[in-house]
């Protein structure tokens, strides 16, 4: 044979061999297998086949499932792009005056609570979760009264400008003259939880580099008694508007004295 | 004078301190897992730990490796000095530039998102322009491969490109293939999330353009280990390679079969339909084709080479091969790990059976086999043949070698096998930490800790090979024979056609990822699906 020759044949054993089992392939995938064991589950030849190359739904090889189950979820907040973007794009004072007008009198009008230990301060808190909490009163997922009475006219949009901005106020500082109390067992608990008992590390969601859930608040600069009356409603589930309940499962692990210590370590958070 | 080859040895030695490096995180992981205590626990120093670990071993440690040994190869396969050697080192620059830029995002803890490039969690986009900088050096050693083979043709027309040669061009071009994949999907969705410009990505068509780079690129890095077994070790053994064109066919089958066989990470995932799973595992299975092979290929070589040192016998050629040359023993090490790597991953490729070890440790046990065994293992046996060509002086004694592959084949498979047993029980991979004294899973403990002891071994093997490597330094110059591959049994003055360039099979790989990737990445265009949210972990929205 002359090398001429043999490259042809080189060449044409190749490609036949490659298209070969590609075709092997594509019949076995989209026509045999599928037209098979469709019928085995009393699914036309035609469906099977457009199932199996995804242009309908559903497996060729069973019948779609059907669920009678309709969950209610706690919280109807829907984290879309365009609630992200007005939270992030909103004019730096359109949520002024609401803020100013109305928030102002507990929360402050820098977001400083004026009884920080009752009303929480607002100021540099992740927008996300404001906006989260006022939509929350307002569909009834939060209880509170006075709070639930403030949002009840308010729209998605004039909420979302009033949490972008208290976000972009200033952190209340820490004073130097205050001592840092909290201990390493509180450190430690935050920074890697106790897997015995399937508690995750509070910092493995309120951590400002987490990425946890967005609705996640930034835990800083609240008080003590704050943040303990917030871990004890979620565990005796009185607040009951978190997300597949991960802080009522959280909290209702944790003991008295463990929700006083977070408390005091994250009052002294900044 | 030292003969030193400077621009293989920035490469390497670049390529294998952060191998050391992120050897010391791969122990601390395991630590973290173990029952037993780990310093500086916590669960994002796991996770940060991972992505270090996991981007130095898959981007760092194989692609400088790759790059200095194909310059290595280029200049001593071709006998021709490398083309735009200057090129080269600007390559090398921009790469060295890229691993410092995302080694040091990782190591801030802006980018724990893992290895892998799963939206809708992003890192620092830092990390990203820094892994895609080292991506851009390798595209530069790919023309360079490219242009050097084309060169060597036209000065010598009709002739057989050797055969090291052909298989690093293979796997250069096979890398232009893979990288367009994991490219897309940095540059159109990955970076303009991680920088803000996106507030929503289309997470099915990520993971699919991550599944087209996800498994060749692990063929990209085992390739070196095949052109070692083809055209390093029969010349160790002091034998011949059986067959040339069984090589020439052999990388091209990776050409072919590693890019359109990407899927079958996806098969538990909803996005894909059950015809084009199918047909991609068809394709997968066909890459066992060049592997059984080569080991066929490679087992004739060294029984010719067995034979000739007076070998009898169905199996006396076995025990008179050379097993103190650390070539030989890699190349022995390398397949034994080759069968539990390779058995493993029949079962992960196989659509119903992966059900069973998907997302367990299994997998880590798997790819730690195949890559960090099989491969790695032969990285150091290349490392020590050509040291003394790069380096200018032989790496430490041949004992100290061999003690430093043994500790390695040992290790692994001190760590793998528990791992794959402990997948079967249900283990879970990528989790920080386990609560041993759960009734339910406290009978993994023991497992885990023989695990432990085989990540020590190994992190001992990997100090030592470097210190092996180092000791050529502190030695005088010394004289060497010129390098040369290996020659096969019967050498020919040509080679069939389509087995002395790529024109064909690039037109064969297109056909293929048409067939296999065609729809599924343009159903994500056609229809208009619900995207995820962007998670960064550079910090929330103000």
């Amino acid at each position: 044979m002359s090398p001429e020759d043999s490259d042809r044949l080189w060449i044409r054993s190749s490609i036949g061999v490659v298209v070969g089992v590609l075709a092997f392939g594509i019949l076995s995938g989209f026509v045999i297998m599928p037209v098979v064991q469709g019928a085995q589950a009393g699914i036309d030849p035609w469906t099977a086949i457009c199932r199996a190359l995804g242009i309908s739904p559903g497996s060729p090889a069973a019948q779609q499932p059907r669920s009678a189950a309709s969950g209610v979820p706690v919280s109807n907040v829907i984290w879309s792009p365009q609630v992200l973007n007005t939270l992030s794009s909103a004019p730096a004072d359109a949520g002024r005056e609401l803020a100013v007008g109305v928030c102002a009198a507990c929360h402050g009008e820098l977001g400083v609570s004026t009884d920080p230990a009752q009303f929480p301060n607002m100021a540099g808190q992740s927008s996300a979760a404001i906006y989260k909490q006022l939509h929350d009163y307002k569909s009834g997922a939060r209880i509170n009264d006075t709070m639930q009475s403030v949002v009840q006219d308010l729209t998605d949009t004039q909420m979302a400008e009033a949490a972008a901005y208290f976000a972009r106020r200033a952190r209340p500082p820490w004073d130097v003259t205050w001592v840092r109390t909290a201990g390493p067992e509180a450190d430690r608990l935050a920074r890697t939880g106790d897997s015995a008992r399937g508690l995750p590390a509070c910092e493995s969601c309120h951590s400002p580099a987490a990425a946890g859930p967005v609705e996640t608040p930034v835990l800083f600069a609240q008080t003590p008694q704050y943040l303990s009356v917030q871990m004890r409603a979620f565990k005796s589930g009185q607040r009951r508007s978190d997300l597949f309940g991960r802080m009522r499962d959280v909290a209702g692990k944790l003991s008295e004295r463990e929700i006083d210590m977070l408390a005091q370590y994250y009052s002294e958070m900044r | 004078m030292r003969s030193l080859d400077r621009l293989t040895l920035a490469h390497l030695w670049l390529s294998f301190a952060a191998f050391a490096i992120a050897c010391v995180f791969g122990l601390w992981q395991m630590l973290a897992r173990s029952p037993w205590p780990a310093p500086f626990f916590t669960p994002s120093n796991y996770f940060l730990s991972v992505t270090a670990h996991g981007s130095i071993m898959a981007y760092v440690l194989p692609t400088f490796f790759i790059m200095g040994f194909g310059y290595f190869t280029a200049e001593r396969a071709l006998d021709r000095r490398l083309p735009l050697r200057r090129l080269a080192w600007a390559g090398f620059g921009i790469g060295i530039f890229g691993v410092a830029m995302a080694v040091a995002t990782i190591l801030s803890g802006r980018a724990s998102v893992l290895y892998t490039f799963y939206p809708p969690l992003t890192g620092s986009v830092w990390f990203y322009i820094g892994l895609v900088l080292v991506v851009a050096a390798s595209w530069i050693w790919c023309a360079i491969m490219i242009v050097a083979m084309r060169d060597w043709k036209r000065a010598n027309p009709g002739a057989p490109v050797p055969l090291a040669m052909f298989a690093t061009v293979a796997n250069a071009i096979m890398w232009l293939w893979t990288t367009a994949g994991v490219g897309t999907e940095l540059v159109f969705q990955i970076i303009p999330a991680a920088l803000g410009w996106t507030d929503s990505v289309d997470v099915g068509l990520s993971r699919t353009l991550f599944s087209w780079t996800l498994h060749a690129i692990v063929y990209f890095w085992l390739f070196p280990a095949y052109i070692a077994f083809y055209t390093m070790a029969p010349k160790a053994a002091g034998g011949r390679l059986y067959s040339d064109t069984m090589g020439r066919v052999s990388f091209v089958l990776f050409l072919l079969y590693s890019l359109p066989v990407g899927m079958h990470h996806l098969f538990m995932d909803p996005e894909h339909s059950t015809g084009f799973k199918f047909l991609q595992m068809t394709l997968t299975v066909l890459v066992t084709v060049p592997t059984l092979f080569t080991i066929f290929t490679i087992s004739a070589s060294m029984e010719i080479a067995g034979r000739l040192r007076g070998g009898k016998g169905l199996f006396g050629w076995i025990g008179a091969l050379p097993w103190e040359r650390p070539m030989v023993l890699a190349t022995g090490l390398a397949f034994f790990m080759l069968w539990f790597g390779g058995g493993g991953g029949l079962i992960n490729m196989s659509y119903g059976m992966n059900a069973m070890v998907h997302n367990t440790s299994w997998v880590t046990a798997h790819f730690h086999l195949i890559f960090g065994g099989t491969v790695v293992i032969m990285y150091f046996a290349i490392a020590y043949e050509i040291w003394p060509h790069v380096a200018g002086s032989p790496a430490n004694s041949p004992a100290r070698q061999r003690l430093q592959l043994w500790l390695w084949a040992i290790g692994m498979m001190v760590m793998t096998i528990p791992w794959h047993w402990l997948g079967l029980l249900g283990q879970w991979r990528r989790v920080a930490q386990f609560d041993y004294t759960n009734p339910l899973i406290a009978q993994w403990g023991p497992w885990v800790l023989v695990s432990v002891f085989g990540g020590a071994l190994l992190l001992a093997s990997a100090l030592l090979f470097v210190w092996n490597l180092a000791q050529a330094h502190r030695r005088p110059a010394s004289a060497v024979d010129a390098f040369s591959f290996a020659r096969a049994l019967h050498e020919h003055d040509r080679a069939p056609r389509v087995l002395n360039g790529f024109g064909v099979w690039n037109v064969l790989v297109a056909v293929l990822m048409l067939a296999a990737y065609g729809f599924p990445i343009a159903q994500f265009l056609i229809d208009d699906r619900p995207a995820a949210l962007v998670h960064r972990t550079s910090g929330r929205a103000p």
